[in-house]
């Protein structure tokens, strides 16, 4: 049939399929592009007999079918924490918090060289607001030693913080309950 | 016809009646929702049909393969395996069995409000 091969059609089944595939989120990647590859081949399939409009249409809605696909994966265990999701979000700022300070501590320390050739004695770095703090560095002998600039709690509650929204953590505590009632049931 | 049908009673034997049809001839997702269709079930909604395959895949009752096809991307097609059709026997046991209590039941109703009608 000819009305799935227009463009506006296609254009409306990719459109279903990539709203239907942001929801599969939570699926194994494996999984989702499976199960993104069977829907637009089954929507082109009902297109070509009912046209693409009424295809979509006929699936309801498409939180609702990606939502009963991760029941169908998962069970009840669905909403489950993504904890690759919290490590990257770590890493993440662990390595601008890296970057930053090393950045920030050799421009202080090329500064203080330009200023003297040779500089001795200590001097004050006010570190970045917020998120590193102070830092002395004291040269002596054409060497310098540092003391100070460690991260704020700041940045690790930014970390911690970050990781719990990223890794959606508190769908851990529905499991929990489940594990404690079922220990509780079966304790009694 | 097919907006009398209970969605919830169907979703109940969906995967009784998707191994049914499998067991029958394989198909892939949306020949299943015709197949469907053709047997005056069209209530069943394609959002239904497509996940419950997917959990029977899951779950191991069925096995799929794909089939390239002249009309688009391969098509994944669907059929019961050995544990699938152990489950299609026992479903349809258990459901006749049901079928066999319920109806007298029902037909019961009906007849002792036909006589109530009438006595009134």
């Amino acid at each position: 049939m000819t009305e799935s091969d227009t463009v506006m059609d296609r254009l409306r089944i990719e459109r279903a399929v990539w709203s239907f595939d942001a929801r599969l989120q939570d699926l194994p990647r494996r999984s989702r592009i499976a199960k993104r590859r069977e829907l637009r081949q089954n929507l082109r399939a009902a297109a070509g007999e009912v046209g693409a409009r009424r295809a979509v249409r006929q699936l309801g809605s498409l939180r609702a079918l990606a939502a009963e696909y991760l029941d169908a994966e998962y069970g009840e265990l669905r909403c489950r924490p993504s904890w690759t999701a919290a490590a990257l979000w770590i890493a993440a700022i662990e390595g601008v918090m890296m970057l930053l300070d090393q950045v920030s501590s050799t421009a202080f320390r090329a500064g203080v060289s330009t200023a003297g050739a040779h500089p001795v004695g200590a001097v004050h770095w006010r570190g970045i607001p917020y998120l590193i703090s102070d830092k002395t560095i004291t040269y002596a002998h054409d060497e310098s030693t540092a003391i100070g600039g460690a991260w704020t709690v700041w940045v690790y509650v930014l970390m911690l913080g970050g990781a719990l929204v990223a890794g959606r953590i508190w769908r851990l505590v529905p499991g929990l309950r489940r594990r404690a009632f079922a220990h509780g049931v079966l304790s009694d | 016809m097919t907006s009398a049908h209970d969605p919830q009673l169907l979703k109940g034997v969906l995967s009784l009646l998707l191994l049914c049809l499998l067991a029958e001839r394989e198909s892939y997702g949306y020949e299943v929702v015709q197949r469907l269709q053709e047997f005056g079930l069209g209530g069943i909604n394609e959002g239904s049909v497509y996940p419950a395959l997917a959990r029977l895949e899951r779950e191991e009752k069925v096995a799929s393969r794909l089939v390239a096809s002249h009309s688009g991307p391969a098509r994944k097609y669907y059929r019961p395996t050995m544990a699938g059709r152990r489950a299609l026997a026992a479903g349809s046991a258990s459901w006749f069995s049901l079928v066999a209590v319920v109806n007298p039941v029902l037909a019961g109703d009906s007849a002792r409000r036909t006589v109530r009608a009438k006595q009134a």
